[in-house]
């Protein structure tokens, strides 16, 4: 079943084209791996699957739903479904790390104190978190920014996920762990869509992956048929032959 | 021309700012702790300044009416001419053109850096408003803080006329009083405090409006902070011309 279906999007910046005309479809339960070079337009493609961006044209269909011509206050049940992890955090600098975690909650669920607060240290230790939740976003590493901001945006369960380079600047441990909380994610039943420099995660946790080159997407293809075809073009973009 | 129609296109925005804002902040769940937080910064936090600017402005205008008036033997005037002037003037333009400047720099310089480091993409990601979230708590915060503020600067600002009138000037502070008491009427107030919420208004949106519609990094906060300090002075500057003959009309009905 396809979850995501993007269509003919095209998205200008001033005079300077960033979409041309792009195509893909997640289907339900799949990671799709978006790669591409800097500025290429991997995360104008994010913004605009959870509308913080207005496509010039094009369709987005989200479980069959065409969210493009939505007005802000008809996208907040789009968005209580699709997270978007955020490529630094985006966390809110006047609350603390408790606070930043228990937002989305207060929002949208009706759990009470107690529970909030359990959810929240179970998110902090699986993020390897513990004891900064009195922490400003301010006194963290940029890493720490980053791991709090996915456990920000996952925290309410939501179906869809898109991952803006949730591993980039983080140290290999800290890789591995967020690799096992998305294929874990992954087994509970979320699609997601997954922006990533980083091959070996990118090879981990998607299941196919697809590049975006000059406004379009180039190819696209399983992680399985790139690992055994040298030539293919993704495989190119990796060693550094096309950017 | 440029200038012009960038101006029309930034009240036709924020316009829809007000009425979108005023849209979702009624709806429920209301956060009253956003607005009292709101109050705090904006309000509790400006005091001393208003105090200060209140106290020397009625001060300076009695000593100034008082050499001024006596060479023409108009002393016993100054309680009447540095009340009355306080009070439907010079208390509530001083108070909120030195709001303009604390507050509109606080607003838009804040707002705008969330809008910087993404954080009022994250609200918006996260399924909730920004206009329910950070610009209705401020709107409303001014628009209760602000009054308040001016109607307590005019009561200092009379005082300080009463302080050098009768310790500078040597009148009697009981003829001073007596004085003020017979002159001012209730619309003299009315025009003075009530001009004070068109003025929270004016401060309210137009930092607001500046702090979301930044755009680049760190430079484009400082940029939009000095348009929207400008921006509020003149619309209280020149707004208030207008509003003093609205409430000229409406004093003549009451
Ligand atoms: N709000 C904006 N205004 C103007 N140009 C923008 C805006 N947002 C993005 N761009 C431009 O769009 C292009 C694509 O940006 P985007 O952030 O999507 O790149 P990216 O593929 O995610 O790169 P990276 O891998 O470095 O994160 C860039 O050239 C950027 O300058
Ligand atoms: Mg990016």
């Amino acid at each position: 079943m396809v979850v995501i279906k993007v269509k003919n999007l095209s998205k200008k910046f001033g005079g300077k084209t960033i979409h041309k005309n792009i195509n893909f479809e997640v289907f339900q339960g799949e990671c799709l791996g978006l790669l591409g070079g800097s500025g290429a337009g991997k995360s104008v493609i994010l913004r605009s699957l959870i509308g913080l961006e207005k496509p010039d044209g094009g369709s987005i269909q989200i479980e069959g739903e065409e969210i493009v011509s939505k007005e802000e206050d008809q996208l907040i049940e789009i968005r209580k479904k699709v997270a978007y992890v955020f490529q630094n955090g985006a966390l809110f600098d006047s609350m603390n790390v408790y606070d930043n975690l228990a937002y989305p909650l207060k929002e949208h669920t009706t759990l009470n104190h107690a529970e909030i607060s359990k959810e929240i240290h179970k998110l902090l230790e699986e993020f390897g978190l513990e004891g900064t939740s009195e922490v400003y976003p301010s006194e963290l590493s940029g890493g720490m920014q980053k791991r709090v901001g996915l456990a920000r945006s996952i925290i309410i369960k939501p179906k869809i996920v898109l991952f803006d380079e949730p591993t980039a600047g983080l140290d290999p441990y800290n890789t591995i762990k967020i690799q096992e909380t998305i294929i874990k994610l992954k087994q509970k039943g979320m699609t997601s869509i997954f922006v990533t420099h980083d091959m070996p995660t990118a090879f981990a946790v998607c299941d196919r992956l697809a590049l975006v080159q000059e406004g379009k997407i180039a190819c696209v293809d399983s992680v399985s048929e790139i690992k055994k075809d040298k030539s293919n073009r993704i495989n190119q973009f990796i060693s550094g032959i096309y950017i | 021309m440029k200038r012009i129609t960038e101006f029309l296109e930034a009240l036709g925005k924020s316009y829809k700012l007000v009425l979108e804002t005023l849209k979702v902040g009624f709806q429920r769940p209301f956060d009253s702790q956003l607005i009292l937080d709101q109050i705090y910064q904006i309000g509790v936090r400006s005091i001393p300044l208003v105090f200060i600017v209140a106290v020397s402005s009625g001060m300076v205008m009695a000593l100034q009416f008082g050499y001024g008036l006596a060479k023409f033997g108009g002393k016993l005037y100054v309680p009447k001419i540095v009340s009355l002037s306080i009070v439907r003037e010079m208390g509530p333009v001083f108070a909120c053109l030195m709001l303009a400047a604390r507050v509109s720099a606080g607003i838009t310089s804040e707002i705008g850096s969330m809008k910087v480091s993404q954080q009022i993409d994250a609200i918006r990601a996260l399924g909730t408003s920004p206009l329910k979230k950070i610009v209705f708590p401020r709107l409303a915060a001014c628009m209760v803080a602000i009054p308040m503020l001016s109607a307590a600067a005019i009561i200092i600002g009379v005082i300080g006329g009463l302080i050098v009138g009768s310790m500078e000037l040597g009148l009697d502070s009981q003829f001073y009083l007596q004085k003020i008491f017979s002159t001012l009427k209730l619309h003299d107030f009315i025009s003075g405090f009530g001009k004070s919420f068109f003025f929270a208004f004016f401060i309210a949106t137009t930092s607001c409006y500046f702090g979301l519609s930044v755009t680049g990094g760190t430079q484009g906060v400082g940029y939009a902070t000095t348009k929207s300090v400008v921006t509020s002075c003149i619309l209280i500057v020149v707004g208030d011309y207008f509003l003093t003959k609205f409430f000229m009309v409406i004093e003549q009905w009451l």
